[in-house]
């Protein structure tokens, strides 16, 4: 008994020894549902092929990325992050590969409007960003869009607005009724940067602040429209339009506020969709800001965190088989069924009403070249001071002119 | 007086004695001795945390004590002292001196809760305090039930008040240990001499710093330097409270190390303000023992 017993155990070992092949997968834990399914799928469809996908939240994930593909026994496939931080080290260092090879088999650089991948290229030495070749790709889009409460905005007589004007209006109508104009969550000091990010956008061109991001010493940041945006910001915030309280309160209580009903607007990124959705129903809306005038629309935001393939990878072939099975058609609507917003245009009807004006916001902002990225992306330390100096804007600590020259002094670091 | 002169026995050296302290010597150098000579030589290199290391020499030692932003975090350090060190050792010092004179029924019940804060782990305390400080927490719910609306405030996010708020939450943290090793030290105080201090005419305030307080010199050097150490290295307690903010109001050297180590690649220079921070607690420490120490 026990030597058929081994004789088995061995038979079945040998037997998925042969052709079988692990493909390990290290993610930021966001991606943990996008990836089960995906895995799923591509393991039926690749007999043989098994993938071992482990995940770290951020954090953890943002301090250990570089050393773990630096390791001699490093992940196949993983993510890194936009700018010169992460993924420009990894450039750096030639511990990822370019994906030109791939991008051209599987026609990736197709699917998407010229330069819209932009953020993914880097000189092969790393040491310029923006262009060059591909080192990474992304299936999922992240927006920074406005969301409103729907009975508030119609109890205030109120309409979606046309312009940043309208907009500025809208909040002047709110405060004037006892609302609060926006909920912010700035205790956590990131959710600003959506915030300026978005009201930035109102007035820079920006394919000035897309240039800058990529090559900060080279661009001015400092201009006469960025100066106006950010009066603008430091105006808002004198108007009590972000409440008295907005650096006390943390991204994730200031989205269980708005879910609670507190706040006509909420500035934030697409990712938080699902969540709005499940906990307001029809009650939430979506819009992509219109600038000053109204002529185009005005955001943050970029792909989600990019896929990489490891140079160590024993079979890169296999990791972009994978990449390509996420970058599919068949995958745009498990992407969103899975709550993420596919950056290709979906073949399935949005589940909700606010799925159906979040994809129609995306829609508008790539529609007019108009995603302005992060600014943190600048350079390494720009994070700390762009989070630092908007919540001295934010509490009156600062002056628009502070804010600007801060900025200016970070981006020649 | 110096002994040197008296005869000694001269004993054989036993080098076999050496052996008994060889494991934890070993411990010693591969967990203490070694990464604090490589964060030495760190310090001196620009690094990454993955490429060649680089030799800059001092240039990152200059940088970092020429970047404002850092020295005046060292100053919020020192402000953090009186919150964390100062207050609790006054207000442990209080405590131990009313449990001397005023018998109290359930003493270990109190003790213990006092005690209490000291051995939750500081990311429980972190977010609690963050609810109890958050604008519509416990404590401005308290403050608007007492008609003060104008005190209550988002307290973690104003660029006045988010210092001391964090400070506080240090003594609230620390005040139990510093209770708990003065009791003890008063236990071991001779009863003869309260008796003589009574004998004398002494009250309760005269007893106090006439006894009480001179026999416990051994605990305060303790707690200073534990409680002053902790000041200089906190981390957790900010990080989960304020994050450095708002702006850089509460930000401390600890937090630019973990950031330029772990957010921006800056290893050598994390390493450098590491060594200050190191050196600076030291030269603290040292000063402490030195102004403080028993004179013969």
């Amino acid at each position: 008994m026990k030597k058929i017993v081994v004789l088995l155990s061995s038979l079945i070992f040998f037997s998925t020894g042969i052709n079988a092949e692990t493909l390990r997968i290290l993610a930021e834990a966001g991606d943990e549902s996008t990836l089960t399914r995906a895995a799923a799928q591509f393991e039926a469809a690749n007999p043989g092929v098994t993938i071992d996908a482990s995940y770290l939240g951020w954090d953890d994930f943002m301090a250990t990325i570089k050393l773990k593909l630096a390791d001699n026994n490093p992940p196949d496939l993983a993510h890194g992050n936009q700018g010169f931080t992460v993924d420009g080290t990894l450039v750096q260092n030639g511990l990822i590969i370019s994906l030109e090879k791939y991008a051209d088999q599987y026609g990736w650089e197709d699917l998407f409007a010229d330069g819209a991948l932009a953020e993914f290229m880097w000189s092969d030495d790393g040491s310029t960003w923006g262009s060059g070749s591909l080192f990474g790709v992304s299936p999922v889009a992240e927006d920074v869009i406005v969301f409103y409460n729907k009975s508030k905005l119609d109890a205030l007589g109120l309409s979606v607005p046309n312009s940043f004007e309208d907009f500025e209006n809208a909040l002047a109508v709110s405060k004037e009724a006892g609302e609060l104009p926006i909920i912010l969550g700035g205790a956590d000091g990131w959710p600003i940067i959506h915030v300026w990010g978005i009201i930035d956008g109102a007035f820079v061109d920006p394919n000035h602040t897309r240039g800058w991001i990529f090559n900060p010493k080279n661009f001015e940041f400092n201009t006469p429209s960025r100066m106006d945006a950010a009066k603008k910001l430091a105006d808002m915030a004198a108007a009590g339009y972000f409440g008295s309280d907005s650096l006390g309160i943390g991204y994730d209580d200031a989205n269980a506020m708005f879910i609670n009903g507190e706040g006509v607007f909420n500035l934030t990124g697409t990712w938080m969709t699902a969540q709005l959705d499940e906990g307001m129903g029809d009650n939430v809306g979506a819009f992509a800001m219109p600038t000053s005038g109204g002529s185009s629309v005005a955001g943050g935001g970029s792909f989600a965190l990019g896929w990489h393939i490891s140079s160590k990878a024993s079979n890169p072939d296999l990791a972009a088989k994978f990449l390509a099975h996420l970058m599919s058609n068949d995958f745009v609507d498990d992407l969103m069924e899975v709550g993420r917003v596919p950056a290709q245009a979906p073949t399935i009807a949005p589940t909700s009403n606010l799925q159906a004006e979040v994809i129609a916001s995306s829609n508008a902002l790539v529609g007019a070249n108009a995603k302005t990225f992060y600014t943190d992306w600048a350079t390494p330390g720009m994070y700390d001071v762009v989070t630092q100096e908007l919540q001295k804007l934010i509490g009156g600590a600062a002056s628009a002119e502070d804010f600007i020259s801060a900025m200016a002094a970070e981006s020649l670091n | 007086m110096s002994n040197k002169n008296i005869y000694r026995p001269q004993s054989k050296f036993q080098y076999s004695s050496y052996l008994y302290i060889i494991p934890a010597f070993v411990f010693y150098i591969l967990f203490v001795l070694f990464p604090l000579g490589d964060t030495l030589y760190t310090s001196f290199t620009e690094w990454n945390g993955i490429s060649e290391k680089k030799w800059v020499g001092l240039q990152q030692y200059i940088d970092n004590l020429n970047n404002k932003k850092i020295t005046s975090s060292i100053v919020h350090s020192f402000i953090l002292i009186i919150f964390y060190s100062f207050l609790p050792i006054v207000i442990g010092l209080i405590i131990a001196g009313i449990m001397i004179r005023v018998k109290i029924y359930g003493l270990t019940f109190y003790r213990a809760i006092l005690f209490l804060p000291q051995i939750l782990s500081m990311i429980v305390v972190g977010v609690s305090w963050r609810w109890i400080y958050a604008p519509k927490g416990p404590l401005n719910v308290g403050l608007d039930y007492f008609g003060l609306e104008n005190v209550s405030r988002a307290w973690l996010g104003s660029f006045d008040y988010a210092l001391p708020a964090v400070g506080f939450i240090g003594t609230w943290v620390m005040f139990g240990f510093a209770m708990i090793l003065f009791i003890a030290g008063v236990q071991k105080i001779p009863t003869e001499l309260y008796d003589a201090a009574k004998v004398d005419g002494a009250g309760a305030i005269s007893e106090f710093f006439n006894v009480t307080l001179p026999n416990l010199r051994g605990e305060i050097i303790v707690a200073l330097i534990f409680t002053v150490t902790l000041a200089l290295r906190n981390f957790d307690l900010i990080w989960i409270t304020t994050g450095g903010g708002p702006g850089t109001s509460t930000m401390i050297p600890s937090m630019f190390i973990y950031k330029k180590a772990f957010q921006q690649g800056q290893v050598g220079s994390a390493s450098s303000l590491g060594i200050i921070l190191t050196l600076l607690i030291f030269t603290l420490v040292s000063l402490i023992l030195i102004s403080l120490r028993e004179r013969k």
